[in-house]
């Protein structure tokens, strides 16, 4: 075999990296100590699934979404309707949610098979403003502005032989929530690196060349969107659960520009950039608790200056970085750019 | 007049007074958009800064301060909050749209417009608090009256306002070299290169004229919205829906879709109730996309391979 | 021998403009198929018909026996039709080895749920997707640069890199549409024998060019078009001496640029 070929047949090796996102996720709760700490660290592993989830649709697929909010209500309010109003069971409730969210984003990618760039973006952006107003108007079953109070956190799990666990303490959520982030990781990363992710990255960068290659546009976007709304769905089912109480406020469109801002600061089109950007953006207001009052300003500011600066998110900023620290050129491997 | 025959014309007033109202911000977002192809998030905070500009200068700086009517007052706050528009326009322009123009890139720039978003309503919030504002048009009171059919003073200036705005931009689109030249780039990008007119200015004249267009709606509806630093963000889903139902970068498309969306709004609140305006305006944005994605009486054109 | 493809009386216009007015034609298999003709004939339409990315006004189009009419490009390409295109069109943010490999959408066979957790016939499709895309690369004399970005190439380079994805697609006929364009003679000499080879392994190549010399040198069969009509067709050296086909080349308007 020659060089060349054996090049193109090498394999990344991921478990290190696997390992160390586990010992991680297993010492975070011990670092930040603190409830308020932990609290923040259950929001970040769910906006990591939200980020991720928007990233395959946009760094991915390449369709501008801004209706990601209206998945994670459905998630929400799913999860807690049929919980509370229908006695069923978290788990069952949860597993109801996702795929309702599922079903939903496949419906929105009926647009998408029409629509491109910024009319699909204000369209998707459309959606999101029906679910929040559909929230708000449907009294009977979502309690309208008024909301859904006391819900309680995912039972415990008991396990035959094993102490049970329980989720009533943020630490354990978190364990709950990141677990399931990073296992969602692995799949996703396992999808883009697949066929079926070079279909994906082909509709991205051209859907005309795509089709000339037997690829069906509209059935892999529909694909894309499904898939993204599941996450974001799956992201709502522990919201609930977490805060307690719910209301439509949580999901204005600005949650759908958060996550879009986490997707771009990161990195877009890359598995770590989104996660790295919701990171940053989950503890940025928090660490700039400092500036009192100023803070959210200093968080715009810092957003535009971001994007004004680093292109290519984070992600690549660091690339660069390292790279011209060793002396070398910076390297293209990043993608993600359109 | 019929009672029923009255009613319909009563709401259609009602409508295209809104509608006049929401053209104004809508058509800094198509202008925007067609000459940049880009979308500015920042949009409803400029909004927000007109309202707030008029506000102080309706009620403490020319009335209190200066001593004029309060009528007077309000006119000339108008053209506060269009200057103060126009102003924070030319700084957004130097701080995003002008460095991000050349990276032929849709997304970062909206991502830039919404931190500028996030910036400009908190640092509102630091100095306005989050307390609503009572800003009193002293127009409101005043009703005028034909038969069964009722409205208010303030309506009428709107109408006025913005029939001179939409009239002025639209001659100046139409009959002028600079205005050709937008148009020019608008359709064509490198046309305004070969017309001998530098593309930056072109570009900051456009911001500068979307954003007092903004600062100027900002006055005429801050008595009509609940006046907070958050206020602009009520109207600017409404206005992005009216862009896309008038075609892109279509300035006649935009301004019939605002005032059909005002009407709209109008009956929607007669029979259906406040409550489900954006949800009645949205359905119908879903729906045009479907039927006709270009908006209203924007041509077809099929994809060059 | 039998005909892969054959179109009757194919019509297309594009507004008032009639682009193709009533095209017959038929394609024999395992040959060079030349389709040519001056600046407007009509040419680069007759393409986008055959391939799916228009649809016909009117005309019957038969690939192997089968209509084709109403199918859109993705599934011709299953049925084995492949085409470039005359500005390329290639993924320029990914590698050139991923342009390739996203060619092979049609042909993986794995069970769903090993694409979520990979499992042998993954990684078996993988491997053998990366042979055979480095050996499509060898093919057109780019496996040196398999892990550069596309975007990156020269513009001659980008065409035969395009070649190279179409033929990940496994096609029975594969569409060029005008492939020469740019070259400089040298790439021009390899693209020859590169079209010679595709012959060889039994694939029928259809080359839509306005370049008159390179298919004369290649082309079994030629046919001619101008302003969306019939005009000639036959072998090589009868084209070229046909007074009807030196008109409509020198008496038009000949601007040797591009044809849209």
């Amino acid at each position: 075999m020659s060089r060349r070929v054996a090049d193109a047949l090498s394999r990344p090796v991921r478990w290190p990296a696997f390992l160390g996102a586990l010992v991680v996720i297993a010492l975070l709760p011990m670092v930040l100590g603190t409830p308020y700490w932990r609290g923040i660290l259950v929001v970040c592993a769910m906006n990591v699934l939200l980020a991720m989830s928007l990233n395959l649709v946009i760094g991915y697929t390449g369709q501008l979404s801004l209706g990601q909010s209206g998945f994670f209500a459905i998630g929400a309010y799913v999860t807690t309707v049929l919980l509370k109003s229908y006695g069923w069971n978290f788990w069952l409730a949860g597993v109801a949610a996702v795929l309702a969210a599922g079903l939903v984003g496949l419906l929105l990618a009926a647009f998408a098979a029409r629509l491109r760039g910024h009319y699909l973006g204000i369209a998707s952006l459309g959606f999101a403003v029906i679910v929040y107003q559909i929230l708000i108007n449907w009294e009977s079953v979502t309690k309208g502005v008024r909301g859904i109070y006391g819900i309680m956190p995912p039972p415990p799990i008991r396990l035959p032989g094993l102490p049970e666990i329980s989720f009533g303490n943020q630490a354990t959520l978190f364990y709950l929530v990141a677990g399931i982030a990073l296992c969602v990781y692995v799949i996703l990363d396992n999808l883009v690196r697949s066929p079926i992710g070079e279909t994906l990255r082909a509709i991205r960068e051209d859907e005309i060349s795509a089709a000339s290659l037997g690829v069906n546009g509209a059935r892999w976007k529909a694909f894309s969107f499904g898939v993204s709304a599941a996450i974001a769905g799956l992201a709502g089912c522990f919201y609930p659960g977490f805060v307690g109480t719910l209301v439509p406020d949580a999901f204005g469109i600005v949650e759908s520009f958060t996550m879009l801002a986490m997707v771009i600061v990161g990195g877009m089109g890359t598995m770590i950039g989104p996660v790295i950007g919701a990171v940053v953006l989950t503890f940025l207001p928090e660490v700039l608790r400092g500036f009192g009052d100023f803070r959210l300003i200093v968080y715009g500011l810092a957003l535009t200056l971001v994007v004004l600066f680093m292109p290519g998110g984070i992600l690549q900023a660091w690339q660069i970085l390292t790279a011209r620290l060793r002396g070398t050129e910076a390297s293209e491997s990043t993608g993600g750019g359109r | 007049m019929s009672d029923f025959l009255a009613l319909i014309l009563q709401q259609s007033i009602n409508g295209i007074y809104l509608g006049c109202l929401y053209v104004l911000v809508a058509l800094g977002l198509t202008l925007i958009y067609g000459v940049m192809n880009q979308i500015n998030f920042a949009h409803a905070d400029f909004v927000t800064v007109g309202a707030f500009a008029a506000f102080f200068s309706a009620t403490r700086l020319f009335t209190k301060w200066m001593g004029m009517s309060d009528g007077t007052g309000y006119v000339l706050s108008i053209f506060m909050a269009l200057a103060a528009g126009a102003l924070l326009g030319l700084l957004v322009n130097a701080a995003v749209f002008a460095p991000l123009r050349n990276r032929s890139d849709e997304l970062r720039p909206l991502i830039a417009t919404i931190g500028v978003s996030v910036l400009l309503e908190n640092a509102q919030l630091i100095l306005f608090g989050p307390i609503p504002f009572q800003f009193d048009s002293p127009f409101a009171q005043n009703t005028i009256r034909f038969g069964k059919i009722f409205f208010s003073e303030q309506s009428v200036l709107v109408v006025i306002v913005a029939a001179l705005a939409i009239g002025g931009l639209y001659s100046f689109m139409k009959f002028t070299f600079l205005g050709k030249a937008l148009r020019a780039v608008s359709q064509d990008r490198e046309t305004a290169g070969l017309m001998g007119i530098n593309e930056n200015f072109l570009i900051a004249l456009t911001i500068v004229i979307a954003s007092a267009l903004a600062g100027m709606a900002g006055a005429l509806l801050g008595p009509v919205i609940v006046l907070t630093p958050f206020a602009g963000a009520s109207v600017i889903v409404k206005a992005f829906a009216i862009v896309i139902i008038g075609g892109f970068g279509n300035m006649e498309g935009t301004i019939i879709a605002g005032i059909l969306v005002g009407i709209i709004e109008a009956f929607t609140v007669q029979y259906l109730g406040s409550g489900v305006i954006d949800l009645v305006v949205f359905v119908l944005l879903l729906f045009m996309l479907v039927v006709k994605p270009t908006g209203l009486i924007a041509e077809r054109r099929e994809e060059n391979v | 021998m039998s005909a892969l493809l054959e179109a009757k009386e194919l019509r297309k216009s594009f507004g008032g403009v009639k682009a193709v007015q009533g095209i017959s034609l038929s394609i024999p298999e395992h040959s060079i198929y030349a389709v040519i003709g001056p600046n407007g004939a009509g040419k680069s339409t007759m393409m986008n018909l055959l391939s799916g990315t228009y649809q016909p006004d009117a005309g019957e189009l038969l690939f192997a026996g089968r209509q084709l009419a109403g199918l859109p490009a993705h599934q011709r390409v299953r049925l084995g039709l492949a085409r470039t295109f005359q500005k390329i069109r290639l993924f320029k943010q990914l590698s050139l080895l991923d342009n390739v490999l996203a060619g092979f959408h049609i042909h993986h066979k794995v069970p769903a749920w090993q694409y979520l957790i990979p499992g042998a016939a993954f990684w078996r499709d993988w491997t053998h997707c990366r042979e055979q895309g480095m050996a499509l690369l060898e093919f057109v004399g780019l496996a040196d640069l398999a892990m550069q970005r596309a975007g990156s190439l020269a513009y001659g380079q980008q065409r035969m890199l395009e070649i190279a994805r179409a033929m990940a697609t496994g096609p029975r006929l594969f569409m060029l549409d005008e492939p020469a364009a740019g070259l400089n003679s040298v790439e021009v000499g390899f693209l020859l024998q590169r079209l010679k080879d595709m012959r060889e392994r039994g694939i029928t190549v259809v080359v839509v060019e306005h370049n008159m010399d390179l298919v004369m040198k290649v082309a079994d069969h030629v046919f001619v078009m101008d302003r969306g009509e019939y005009l000639f067709e036959g072998a090589p050296r009868e084209v070229q001496n046909n007074p009807k086909v030196i008109e409509a080349y020198l008496g038009g308007e000949f601007t040797g640029g591009l044809d849209s």
